[in-house]
């Protein structure tokens, strides 16, 4: 799954930390997920959105390693 | 996603307060037989097969319960400290310990079959005493291993 939380907290002039706290999830994670490495829940995709002031098909795009 | 049956993030540090003298204590008991006489209470024993003794099952008998204290301390210290909260507990750090635990779940067995096929005699007694703790001490230290990790690839990332 793709993804452009690094693009969108960018265009926030967010760092990590910053999204991690907004969002109420640790570092640990906004990294994982900005690397591809985890694909988080609906939910906390839902909080990305809302925080980004977008919808979530614009933050995340799903490739054809996700039907494997 | 929250996960269900986790201790306060506090009962961490409680744990390990615990757990380090209890170690060293329990190290003191298989090793140097270390049973202070102070512990010698009578005790209600369900079962009691003789096994170093007359065997009476549902019966008072006195026993030297050190071993046995330390034991639970062992097993409640160990919890604590491998199902606490950590301050950040959020669905990535929950998968990260779903996925240590069923790696600890592994690594133990494999450890424990390899015993059975390689230790015999009173050491093979000695390992299944460490079995019974050793779960949950592959466990903290997969878990703790996987995070810190995590922490290092954010550093390089900042």
């Amino acid at each position: 799954m793709k993804n452009s939380i690094k693009v969108e907290r960018a265009k926030k002039n967010w760092t990590q930390a910053d999204l991690a706290e907004k969002a109420k999830v640790s570092r640990q994670t906004i990294n994982a997920m900005e690397l591809g490495k985890y694909a988080p829940s609906i939910v906390l995709a839902l909080r990305l959105a809302v925080l980004f002031e977008t919808t979530v098909d614009e933050i995340f795009a799903i490739e054809e390693s996700d039907w494997v | 996603m929250k996960l269900k049956y986790l201790f306060p993030h506090r009962f961490k540090k409680i744990g390990w307060f615990v757990l380090i003298p209890t170690l060293l204590a329990g190290l003191s008991v298989m090793y140097l037989n270390f049973e202070p006489d102070f512990f010698n209470i009578k005790v209600f024993a369900i079962l009691n097969d003789g096994f170093l003794s007359e065997g009476h099952n549902f019966q008072f008998i006195t026993d030297n319960v050190f071993n046995e204290i330390i034991g639970i301390l062992l097993i409640i210290s160990s919890l604590m400290i491998a199902f606490s909260r950590q301050k950040e507990e959020d669905e990535f750090i929950a998968k990260i310990r779903l996925e240590s635990l069923v790696w600890a779940t592994y690594f133990n067995y494999a450890v424990l079959i390899l015993t059975m096929i390689f230790v015999y005699g009173i050491s093979f007694f000695n390992v299944m005493t460490f079995n019974l703790f050793t779960i949950l001490f592959f466990f903290i230290i997969r878990f703790n291993w996987e995070l810190l990790k995590l922490k290092k690839a954010q550093k390089n990332e900042e």
